[in-house]
């Protein structure tokens, strides 16, 4: 029956995927794994966190249909390894159920293959050989049967012209492969496996950190005087730096795009090192015993300082961008700074945490990554070429015509109905008729396996564009 | 381990996939010779894929604490995602060139059966040693 379940679902996945771009089949697909994985484990769909990983693996399938981006597959993608993974174990670290999820879904089968059970081996084992008989029986005759076919065409025509007439072509054979393909993955997620000693090694990691037996007070103290020495100057080079920034920003000319850029781009790679240096120089002195340490307050507050002081530098670099961004219009690159700054402000914050609450290294990366993990949904919920084309035709003061025309075809509609209030050439509006009418052209010609969201709402203007 | 076993079996296993996928496409009798002969180079290929990339985890790792099994289980994961990647890049960036694909696609198949086949050697051997004390007996 189960395995009924499986040729269902591989055929499926044929009829979605074969020889179709991505569309609404993904959305379909998503919604077909969940069921065939609640059928194969029921019991595991009662954990929270399976039912958390389902919910965002969901509303990625329906942002596919929706916002049809690669940013929005890649989600999906992602959130299908990590269901598949939390399927395998639940209460392991995102990072291991990825990694659970990409190998059961790559190499699920060869794993079960070699994994099972000895006694189960033995009685099926003469099984096994009849099956290997059955091939023989099948296959070797077919390839003498071949072979002497070939040797026998070109000793007889009659014999040549009547082999030559036998036509395969009803058979597409590409497809079965597709489909078999399809089997393997279901097969594969069927029983998801997991990946060993590092999910057993996860599950045995806490999030605590814990005194060590060679507590030694004299050490500690030679320690957190390094600490806060070095904290303390670098504190005192940072809120130096910080002036100096705010100075070096009522001096920026918004109206000089390269200017905007310098500041932009320098204070970005300012904060990397900066933020990389930080986190690596508290993690460094918090690592152990210091934490247990009771004259630690003045290296925590140091601390705590630096940390706030990053944060200032992560607001100034903001506010750079921002004002980068009001004047010359949003782009991928700065709409990533605006995401780089908010991940940065987030392991900021987690390194506090893991201070405050005296966590390891395992919470950090724990923490840092289901944040990611959250935030790459919640990004490939936005169409981002919409949000671009809009702001900066509407909002920004001055926008790069040619960027906008060679986004994605996802802005050709909103071009092609705000071009004609544009101030810009007949050329760049022809460039951008030529854009929409290639979009609707491809758009009509697409299977109800690509449709999206973009297509069923614009169903009316196709008549137009064949006109 | 018995190398020369695996070898003609994972060369064999290879040849099908590759030509399978092939064939699928475009499919042509006289294609048949030289179908025969790419065994050559198919079980070239598979020599040094086996022998340079699987054998050494078994010879490097085996010793009386540390089961093929446990090797398998060990490092199978790692070697597969890695080996997976790479095929897809080769075909994305061969931009899914028909041979260049079926090449990918059976090495990496042909692969992974050859892992399971390394590992599964000392099962056979218990698995065919308990048959045989239980026609003894």
């Amino acid at each position: 029956m189960k395995n009924l379940i499986i040729i269902i679902a591989s055929f499926l996945f044929s009829i979605l995927f074969y020889d179709r771009a991505i569309g609404l089949n993904l959305s379909i697909f998503s919604l077909v794994t969940i069921v065939f994985l609640v059928i194969y484990n029921p019991d595991t769909f009662k954990n929270k966190t399976i039912l958390l990983q389902t919910f965002a693996y969901v509303l990625s399938a329906i942002f596919v249909f929706i916002n049809h981006s690669s940013l929005a597959i890649i989600a999906n993608c992602a959130a299908f390894f990590t269901l598949v993974g939390a399927v395998s174990q639940s209460s392991t670290s995102i990072y291991v159920q990825w990694f659970n999820g990409i190998y059961t879904s790559i190499a699920g089968f060869f794993h079960r293959n070699f994994d099972v059970n000895d006694e189960a081996k033995r009685v099926d084992f003469k099984k096994y050989i009849d099956y290997l008989h059955m091939a023989k029986l099948i296959g070797i005759p077919l390839v003498f049967i071949t072979l002497f076919i070939l040797l026998y065409k070109n000793g007889n025509p009659i014999f040549n012209d009547l082999v030559s007439k036998i036509d395969f072509n009803f058979i597409n054979i590409q497809w079965f492969l597709f489909t078999i393909l399809g089997y393997y993955l279901y097969s594969n997620i069927s029983k998801p496996v997991q990946v060993e000693p590092a999910t057993s090694i996860d599950l045995k990691t806490g999030n605590e950190l814990y005194q060590s037996n060679d507590f030694s007070e004299e050490k500690l103290k030679k320690e957190k005087q390094l600490g806060t020495t070095l904290l303390g100057f670098l504190n005192l080079l940072l809120v130096f730096y910080i002036v100096t920034d705010l100075l070096s920003m009522s001096s920026i000319k918004t109206t000089v795009a390269s200017e905007l850029s310098n500041h932009v781009h320098g204070g970005i790679n300012t904060l990397i090192a900066s933020i990389i240096i930080a986190i690596g120089i508290i993690l460094y002195f918090f690592r152990g015993d210091l934490n247990f340490y009771t004259k630690n307050k003045t290296l925590k507050n140091i601390t705590f300082s630096w940390i706030a002081l990053n944060i200032v530098l992560i607001i100034l670099i903001a506010f750079k961008n921002q004002i980068y961004i009001t004047s010359f219009g949003l782009t991928y690159k700065r709409i990533g700074v605006h995401i780089y700054i908010l991940l940065t402000l987030i392991g900021l914050i987690t390194t506090i945490l893991k201070v405050i609450k005296i966590k390891n290294l395992t919470f950090l990366f724990r923490r840092n990554t289901q944040v990611t993990f959250v935030v790459l949904i919640i990004c490939s919920m936005i169409n981002w070429d919409s949000h671009i084309t809009k702001y900066n035709l509407t909002k920004a003061k001055a926008f790069d015509i040619d960027y906008l025309i060679n986004l994605s075809n996802r802005n050709a509609i909103m071009l092609n109905e705000l071009k004609e209030d544009l101030t810009i050439s007949q050329e760049n509006k022809n460039r951008i008729s030529t854009k929409y009418r290639s979009h609707m052209k491809d758009l009509s010609q697409r299977n109800w396996q690509e449709w999206n969201y973009e297509l069923i709402a614009n169903l009316d203007k196709f008549d137009k564009t064949k006109n | 381990m018995n190398v020369p076993r695996n070898l003609a079996k994972s060369s064999l296993l290879a040849s099908i996939i590759f030509w399978t996928i092939i064939g699928s496409k475009e499919f042509d009798l006289d294609l048949i010779p030289i179908v025969m002969l790419s065994y050559i180079p198919i079980f070239l290929c598979v020599i040094i894929v086996v022998v340079g990339s699987i054998c050494p985890f078994y010879w490097s790792a085996k010793n009386d604490i540390f089961t093929k099994a446990q090797i398998f289980k060990t490092c199978f994961p790692y070697y597969t995602c890695i080996a997976f990647g790479l095929c897809c890049y080769g075909i994305f960036a061969s931009d899914c060139d028909l041979y260049f694909s079926a090449f990918c696609i059976s090495a990496y198949i042909t692969t992974n059966q050859s892992w399971v086949w390394f590992a599964k050697e000392d099962k056979i051997t218990s698995i065919l040693t308990a048959l045989n004390n239980q026609e003894d007996n």
